[in-house]
């Protein structure tokens, strides 16, 4: 036996014992989804070809669950409302983060207690958000509608109990709810755009505008793409605040995908088609994201 | 190094351990001998009547222990049907309404008690709601109906003639205006009515009181004169309007107990509820009577009659997965809760048993219940309807139509289009599909 041989051996050893203490590290967190989601959501797929109560077996019916959604139209009033939020929801949301992150990304005093201040809606309770945005919203006593009345609007809407107003009264509170935590991120991507390219740029002539332009957003690419990704899948995903503050109501005018599958599994007891439901909710997040990752791809190439 | 990868390995393996056994199977809820059973209930805290069951039921049957298992009020029937489906449902569990009824029974989650069924008295209101081809899967021990409360101390300073057995829907109206309008020229803030948020202070009268209603017709036209007359009730501000009562979270106890309205529509399980909080302040403390639910016509109408109104009975099943040996006393548990001494025990509390016959002197005897004619004739006389007929497409329809509410009385649809929509869902979704 040679040296180089025991060497080897010794090194191959070593390889395997480092990959078994990174797996056994792995392993609670891994067992934990493979238990908790990985098993689920296989099973959520074959659910959904099924009829099934929850009581005894589920009974294989193919396609018809989806073949009953592409007629259902509360379905298409689900998908249409959900759109409908995430429209809206994705671009207000990082509009207002990013401007917080930029007002708040300067020495000024006192500038972590606005931080902290911004944070706040997001770390308070969903149930206690919707309760107070309600009453705010109130048409007949509300202070939303008094400002309005105050500065002359002869008409306010009726926010959460109209059917018109009811979705911008839920994408208004949900920005609110979401600014902090984006803001955050953001903040931290200001962190990592490097001093020397304004002062470049300065040195250059460039305005604040064109600093914004050509320094920070394509500095914030890395985080505005994360960013984009988690609030399209968060805004599809959309159910807590909705079931709180407007429980799909009026009527059918706030019901989002979410809601309709809890509606259909937990409500009604039929779990196989709130399963086709879900899939179709999976597709969709799965599909933008996709979308999202391949534009992103061009860009940096580009 | 060799110690320290030992460690990290074994620690990894009761983390995950840890972990699987978090899902493993945790039958410690029914307990082991022939004589323990396990007895589903909610809110134990504020829902005193289960317990009341349990202790009777111990007097005369000392050796059997009954442990209560609780569930929240709100989610009661979403986390009992996962339990069943885990197989970790109480021996005997509550049918809170007539809703999921159709899916325990279909689901073979209930045991065949018609033997119980058999030996109970022809007074026990709601057991024909529970059989199923001729077989029983539930006894009913509990029968609330909808009545009409009412303020006599606000109708006294309004000056307006009080409930008196007599009042159609049209009647009720007009009083509601009046008390409303003859209030405010006292300078007093109260209205003439309060109708909660729920679908069923509309429907549920609109359904059991308009012949040939039925909700597997998918035709909702009967529900059209309902609506007409709340949203006129809220136009004229004679009643809060429905936005301002959802936005607002308003509390039916604090609208009535506060004395915000003269009048309001409710089942009878509030009477326990307004004396106790009478007693403790947290109502006002004023005169109050019960007076049938205003009728649909005349014929139903005065004290003659037997005024017609809705509510779904409370009964006990008994879950299938009981060990063979307890069914027995599961069923002697079952057949007492629905009978007279268990009638009279929870009529102590103001529940109201399934055979309000055999109480319907005792429950008058109870402090802070009113103790006037008109509210012991709308005690005991009543046609209770089922407010969710058992049958495979109650549940769904009943989403439908919770739509309806919230569109209709929100303002957002007018009733005809709002009955054209419900319909058109109820058979594409539903019925037909």
């Amino acid at each position: 036996m040679t040296t180089s041989h025991v060497a080897g051996r010794r090194r191959g050893r070593l390889v395997w014992r480092n990959t078994a203490v990174g797996w056994s590290f792995l392993l609670p967190n891994f067992a934990g989804f493979a238990i908790l989601t990985l098993v689920p959501v296989v099973l959520l797929f074959y659910y959904s070809f099924t009829e099934w109560n929850i009581f005894g077996g589920s009974t294989w019916s193919g396609t018809a669950n989806f073949r009953q959604l592409w007629n259902d139209s509360s379905f298409w009033t689900a998908l249409r409302n959900t759109f409908y939020y995430a429209v809206f929801h994705i671009p207000l949301t990082i509009a207002v983060s990013l401007s917080l992150a930029l007002l708040l990304n300067r020495k000024l005093r006192g500038v972590a207690f606005f931080r902290t201040v911004a944070f706040f809606p997001y770390i308070t309770s969903i149930v206690a958000i919707a309760q107070i945005w309600n009453m705010l919203f109130s048409p007949g006593y509300g202070p939303v509608n008094e400002i309005l009345r105050a500065i002359g609007v002869d008409n306010p809407p009726g926010w959460t109990t109209s059917a018109d107003w009811s979705m911008p009264a839920v994408i208004i509170v949900g920005t609110w709810r979401d600014m902090g935590y984006y803001m955050l991120l953001f903040l931290a991507g200001l962190q990592t755009i490097r001093a020397e390219l304004y002062e470049a740029a300065t040195v250059d002539g460039a305005g604040p505008w064109q600093r914004f332009r050509a320094v920070t957003l394509p500095g914030l690419r890395p985080t505005t793409f994360f960013i984009t990704v988690l609030l399209t899948i968060n805004s599809f995903k959309i159910f807590d605040l909705i079931l709180v503050m407007t429980d799909g109501g009026p009527g059918q005018s706030t019901l989002v995908l979410s809601q309709y599958i809890f509606q259909k599994g937990f409500e009604e007891n039929q779990y196989g088609y709130a399963s086709a439901v879900s899939i179709v909710l999976f597709a969709i997040c799965f599909l933008v994201t996709i979308v999202q990752f391949l534009v992103n791809k061009r860009r940096d190439t580009a | 190094m060799k110690r320290s990868i030992a460690a990290a390995l074994g620690a990894a393996t009761a983390i995950s351990l840890v972990l699987t056994g978090c899902s493993g199977d945790g039958d410690s809820g029914s307990g082991s001998g022939s004589n323990t059973l396990t007895l589903a209930g909610w809110s134990l805290a504020t829902t005193p009547e289960f317990k009341t069951l349990v202790d009777g039921f111990r007097a005369v049957n000392p050796d059997v222990t009954i442990e209560l298992k609780e569930y929240d009020a709100a989610n009661y029937d979403t986390q009992m049907i996962a339990d069943l489906a885990a197989g970790k449902a109480p021996d005997i569990y509550v049918q809170k309404t007539l809703k999921n009824f159709y899916t325990y029974q279909t689901g073979k989650q209930l045991l065949d008690v018609s033997d119980v069924a058999g030996k109970l008295g022809s007074t026990v209101a709601g057991l024909p709601t529970y059989q199923v081809e001729g077989k029983t899967y539930a006894i009913p021990y509990r029968q609330d109906s909808w009545v009409l409360y009412w303020n006599k101390a606000l109708f006294a300073q309004a000056g307006v003639k009080p409930p008196d057995g007599s009042w159609t829907w049209d009647d009720y109206v007009t009083a509601a205006k009046d008390v409303t309008t003859k209030l405010k020229a006292k300078g007093s803030k109260a209205v003439g009515a309060y109708q909660h948020t729920w679908q069923s202070t509309v429907q549920g009268f609109a359904l059991a009181q308009s012949s040939g209603a039925d909700l597997t017709s998918a035709d909702f036209a009967f529900l059209k004169p309902y609506y007409e007359r709340s949203v006129d009730l809220q136009t004229a501000g004679a009643q809060v309007s429905f936005g301002d009562a959802t936005t607002n979270k308003l509390t039916y106890q604090a609208q009535f107990g506060k004395q915000q309205a003269a009048m309001m529509v409710m089942g009878t399980w509030y009477m326990a509820t307004l004396r106790s909080q009478q007693e403790k302040g947290d109502a006002d403390k004023f005169e109050w009577g019960i007076a049938p639910a205003p009728q649909q016509t005349k014929a139903t109408t005065g004290t003659s009659a037997t005024p017609v109104t809705f509510a779904d009975p409370t009964g006990l099943g008994i879950n299938p997965a009981i060990g063979e040996g307890k069914v027995e006393t599961a069923k002697q548990f079952l057949a007492y809760a629905a009978g007279p001494e268990a009638a009279k025990a929870l009529a102590a509390i103001a529940i109201t048993p399934a055979d309000t016959t055999a109480v319907k002197d005792s429950f008058f005897t109870i402090s802070g219940v009113p103790t006037d004619d008109l509210s012991k004739f709308t005690f005991a006389s009543h046609d209770t309807k089922p407010e969710n007929p058992v049958g495979k497409y109650t549940a769904p329809l009943q989403n439908i139509l919770n739509d309806l509410h919230s569109a209709v009385l929100s303002g957002s649809k007018p009733i005809d289009a709002a009955i054209t929509e419900a319909q058109d869902r109820a058979k594409n979704e539903v019925i037909g599909k």
